[in-house]
């Protein structure tokens, strides 16, 4: 349901310049992606939008520099400033998303074929390579000496499964970005809504869909 | 006693975990893990030998209660190798991304700890090093190296090695404590000789501050 506070919303959001929404957007998935015990969706478009525009700005520093002119120089600082401030953003981001790849590996290729755009090309790369060094390792050091039936890396009998799961319990700050009408938390008998604007504490378990459906953000 | 190998390799992989430099590698208790785990293996096969594939745990309590137990020491033994190795390898892998030369300083370490370590590995001949990292360890940390230089190459423009401190200031002073000779910046050649000061692009100079050429004046 949309009411006018909605539609008021989505006019503005015209009126702000491209560059603007995209970091905005870029901190939203820096903060959420530190904060969410999950690993999110990999924002391909934005990335890609954000990189060229850093591309540029390095090209234009790298023309104008050397110039002895006070205003350009002036100029130059500015732009400096700021691309730093956006590759601090993205470094960021990468590293959030890095440990949580190689904290949950197994996990997140067993989601991959439902959810084929959950990592970048170049995570999935770094995925494979880095899971296939670790097996390596292993393998030399004692597991080829093991009995072959225990020779597996992702085992699930015996009780105790080897695959290590992000904790889906775990507490975060959400912020509702639109009115929602129920959210009911699992295991609990709590059923709330959201008003917009409302800042609660809840299982990410009960959040994570309103969150990749924008409906919420993480803070 | 069962287990009580593997309990002593998960008290060394947590005593890691709060050390900076990664102690030696257990040579001697992983391959005790590992012959632990095998006879084990060669008990349940002897107490199933007589069956001949026809047990039925409901008909042996007793028998059925050994083989469990067996199973358990065995799995329980896996995942304290597990642990233990992977402790360390997070721990290489840390000091990969602090741009730390492992291996270099490995070697650097212990230059007089070689008869020393040769003596407790008696068994293995291609310890000849005096790493505190097994052979095992030295070719992953090779080999994760080259993955996180190829990883990097992909984000050239925002040096992911880079400082995780949200920056502040473009510019920061530094004084160097080490000679670090001539590097390039966009003002030009700077010579880095002991002891001076420069008021530098905190960008062009981070590599330097992490390997401890620079300290960062405040």
């Amino acid at each position: 349901m949309m009411d006018i506070d909605d539609l008021l919303q989505e006019v503005s959001a015209h009126a702000v310049p491209q560059e603007t929404r995209d970091l905005q957007e870029l901190t939203r998935c820096w903060v959420a992606e530190r904060a969410a015990p999950e690993l999110l969706e990999w924002p391909e478009e934005l990335m890609g939008r954000v990189l060229e525009r850093i591309r540029r700005q390095i090209d234009i520093i790298e023309e104008a520099t050397g110039s002895m002119d006070a205003s350009t120089n002036f100029k130059l600082i500015i732009i400096q400033t700021e691309l730093e401030r956006f590759k601090f953003l993205v470094r960021s981001f990468l590293r959030a998303r890095l440990k949580k790849i190689d904290a949950h590996p197994h996990h997140i290729l067993s989601l991959l074929p439902a959810q084929p755009s959950l990592l970048s090309g170049t995570e999935h790369a770094y995925l494979t390579n880095h899971q296939a060094l670790l097996a390596n390792h292993y393998h030399a050091s004692f597991l080829s000496q093991f009995p072959v039936p225990l020779q597996k890396l992702d085992d699930t009998t015996g009780g105790v499964s080897m695959v290590e799961r992000p904790d889906e319990n775990a507490a975060v700050f959400v912020r509702a970005l639109r009115e929602v009408e129920e959210v009911f938390v699992e295991g609990t008998e709590r059923r709330f809504r959201m008003a917009r604007g409302d800042v609660w504490v809840v299982r990410w378990r009960a959040v994570k869909g309103l969150v990749r459906a924008g409906m919420v953000e993480v803070i | 006693m069962y287990g009580e190998v593997g309990n002593k390799l998960v008290h060394h992989a947590k005593r890691t975990q709060a050390l900076t430099n990664l102690p030696a590698y257990q040579t001697e208790l992983v391959r005790a893990v590992t012959r632990e785990v095998r006879d084990l293996d060669k008990d349940v096969a002897a107490i199933l030998e007589p069956f001949a594939g026809t047990f039925n745990p409901s008909t042996e309590p007793a028998t059925a209660c050994a083989l469990l137990v067996n199973h358990l020491c065995m799995r329980r033994n896996k995942r304290c190798l597990l642990a233990y190795h992977r402790t360390r390898t997070d721990k290489l892998e840390e000091m990969c991304w602090n741009g730390v030369d492992v291996l270099e300083r490995q070697h650097d370490q212990h230059p007089g700890g070689r008869s020393h370590a040769e003596g407790q590995s008696s068994g293995s001949a291609a310890d000849g090093s005096s790493s505190s990292l097994s052979p095992e360890e030295e070719e992953y940390v090779r080999q994760y190296s080259d993955l996180l230089a190829a990883y990097k190459g992909q984000w050239t423009d925002i040096d992911l090695t880079g400082s995780l401190e949200p920056p502040k200031d473009l510019f920061i002073d530094v004084r160097v404590l080490k000679d670090a000779g001539e590097i390039q910046t966009e003002y030009g050649a700077i010579t880095l000789t002991k002891n001076s000061q420069f008021f530098v692009r905190q960008g062009d100079v981070e590599r330097l501050i992490a390997q401890g050429y620079l300290q960062r004046l405040s």
